[in-house]
């Protein structure tokens, strides 16, 4: 009996082993040969002296469009969008929890709505909302506000499952009405979980508020594509320095408060 | 005072919790509910809170029906019957203080509450009630920082908050040892006597019971088999209500 177990789990093994090498093979195949132009190596040592002599210049300018505003731009939509996720997942939340939701259609209907939401990628919900809104912060807003109900949604309503809901029951029986039994014997235990998924979340829309520029959908990534397809390097390399520092930074502040919060 | 007026309560698969109920509990009585397990102890309870639906008769609380309230006035009755359960049943993330306070939600407005606004004489009165159980020093710790026998008392002293005039608890002290058992039931005892709140309690030990009752409701498959004081209720008595002579593990021994 346990070696009839062993060779199963040898051939299973063998199997797993070469269907992925399989996929290996067949992805490699695809690829169109790698061409080195002459000009790559140009642009390479291009890009590398820009990153390390950046257009300071660029960092504050008065008159016009500088580095710290895109910056606090793209805060600003990431703030924004994730304040949005933030109160709209909350209904969700609580009618996907099997434990809170009264039937069983609104459990399912509440799920398929977070899983519908979280398939779209942002860039393709930015999209989308560029053709709704046109161009500019505004969709980027509610790209990040909208795409991030899905996770939120999905991480809250998880932890809403674990909930005790004992004293639940001691607050009906000491006469409180459903929103005050709410707030106080659900509420308190959602709270901590609910911050740190939140400021997450904040720290994941951050980095995707960087690249909504590209599409046009606000922020620091519309001058660095600008700069980019005119081949100024110092002020790619000033844009990229901006947002890793601003990237950490708020990482490293987020992460602290979220230690603190579980 | 609580009144059940042939209270039956068959539940939804058809079995029957209770079977035509019909007694009244008076102010200050001190009334032990004992029956097997499945005998329709917390049934009974919960009947009077309405934590469970009756399905025939009628409960009065202090002259009003609790069946036939509705909505706000519902909540009115509820808060003047406090509730001990057998698992505390507190918010254990929430502060000791917030759990005693939280007996107070039913006097104060929705609004105000959402924001746990609570005046300061409901602080004081909180404060109170922990002294009152001996706690008052644990008012800031978070409530599952406590032992069971503490945390029980901080659900007594949520009951006391919220200035019930009964009190029903269900198996109050079935998690607990012997040595916090006695607090307990010593606690529910003095607030009985020196604050003349009617305790409706189910007990798993007949020795417990005997000790603090002042009256024994036996139950037996949903029918009230025994109603007397607590003298008349002999060895017998509780063979009847077990259907068979009492057990070793229905008597705690120490308490
Ligand atoms: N929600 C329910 N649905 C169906 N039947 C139930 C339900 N709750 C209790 N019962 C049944 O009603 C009867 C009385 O139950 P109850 O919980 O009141 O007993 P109890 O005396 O409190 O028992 P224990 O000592 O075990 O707590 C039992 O036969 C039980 O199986
Ligand atoms: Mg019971």
């Amino acid at each position: 009996m346990k070696q009839h177990g062993k060779t199963f789990i040898y051939t299973r093994r063998i199997i797993v082993v070469a269907a992925v090498l399989l996929v290996y093979i067949w992805a490699f195949a695809g690829l169109p040969l790698l061409e080195l132009k002459e000009t790559s190596g140009e642009i390479v040592s291009a890009i590398f002296s820009g990153l390390f002599q950046p257009d300071w210049g660029y960092v504050y300018d008065p008159g016009g469009e500088d580095l710290l505003r895109g910056l606090l731009d793209t805060l600003a939509i990431a703030l924004l969008g994730t304040f949005i996720a933030s109160v709209l997942c909350i209904p969700f939340s609580f009618m996907a929890s099997k434990n809170i939701a009264k039937t069983k259609t609104m459990v399912g209907s509440s799920k398929f709505v977070l899983s519908f939401i979280r398939v779209f990628p942002d860039i393709v919900l930015a999209l989308l909302f560029i053709k709704a809104v046109g161009p500019g912060a505004f969709a980027g807003v509610l790209a990040l506000g909208i795409g991030a109900v899905g996770m939120l949604g999905k991480l809250i309503s998880e932890s809403v499952e674990g909930i005790d809901l004992s004293a639940r029951e001691a607050l009906i029986a000491t006469g409180g009405n459903p929103v005050k039994t709410f707030m106080f014997a659900i509420v308190p235990q959602v709270l901590p979980n609910f911050f740190s998924f939140v400021l997450y979340r904040f720290e994941v829309n951050l980095r995707a508020a960087t690249i909504l520029g590209v599409i046009g959908a606000g922020g620091i990534g519309t001058p660095l594509i600008f700069a980019l397809s005119v081949r100024d390097w110092g002020r790619v390399g000033i844009i990229l320095l901006g947002i890793i520092v601003m990237v950490t930074l708020i990482d490293a502040i987020s992460g602290k408060i979220r230690a603190r919060l579980v | 005072m609580i009144e059940f007026k042939n209270v039956s309560k068959v539940y939804p698969n058809g079995t029957r919790g209770l079977n035509n109920v019909d007694l009244r509990v008076d102010d200050g009585e001190f009334v032990v509910v004992v029956g097997l397990s499945g005998a329709g102890k917390s049934t009974f309870l919960r009947s009077i809170n309405r934590l469970h639906e009756i399905t025939e008769g009628e409960i009065l609380i202090n002259g009003e029906s609790i069946t036939k309230a509705g909505g706000s006035e519902l909540y009115r009755i509820r808060r003047d019957i406090g509730m001990i359960f057998q698992n505390f049943n507190l918010v254990r993330r929430s502060s000791v203080m917030r759990n005693v306070l939280s007996g107070r939600v039913g006097y104060h407005s929705t609004l105000r509450m959402i924001f746990g606004l609570f005046p300061k004489e409901d602080k004081e009165l909180a404060m109170r009630a922990l002294e009152r159980v001996n706690m008052p020093e644990k008012a800031y710790m978070r409530a599952d920082e406590l032992s069971g026998g503490q945390q029980q008392r901080v659900s007594i002293a949520r009951a006391l908050a919220q200035e019930a005039t009964q009190i029903l608890a269900d198996e109050p002290v079935a998690s607990l040892d012997p040595m916090t058992t006695k607090q307990v039931m010593d606690d529910l005892a003095r607030i009985n006597k020196e604050l003349n709140m009617t305790m409706i309690v189910n007990l798993h030990f007949i020795d417990v019971a005997r000790k603090y009752a002042t009256r024994i409701i036996g139950l037996k498959e949903g029918e009230v088999v025994f109603d007397g004081p607590v003298e008349e209720a002999t060895d017998d008595v509780f063979s009847e209500i077990y259907g068979r002579p009492v057990n070793e593990d229905e008597l705690m021994g120490e308490a």
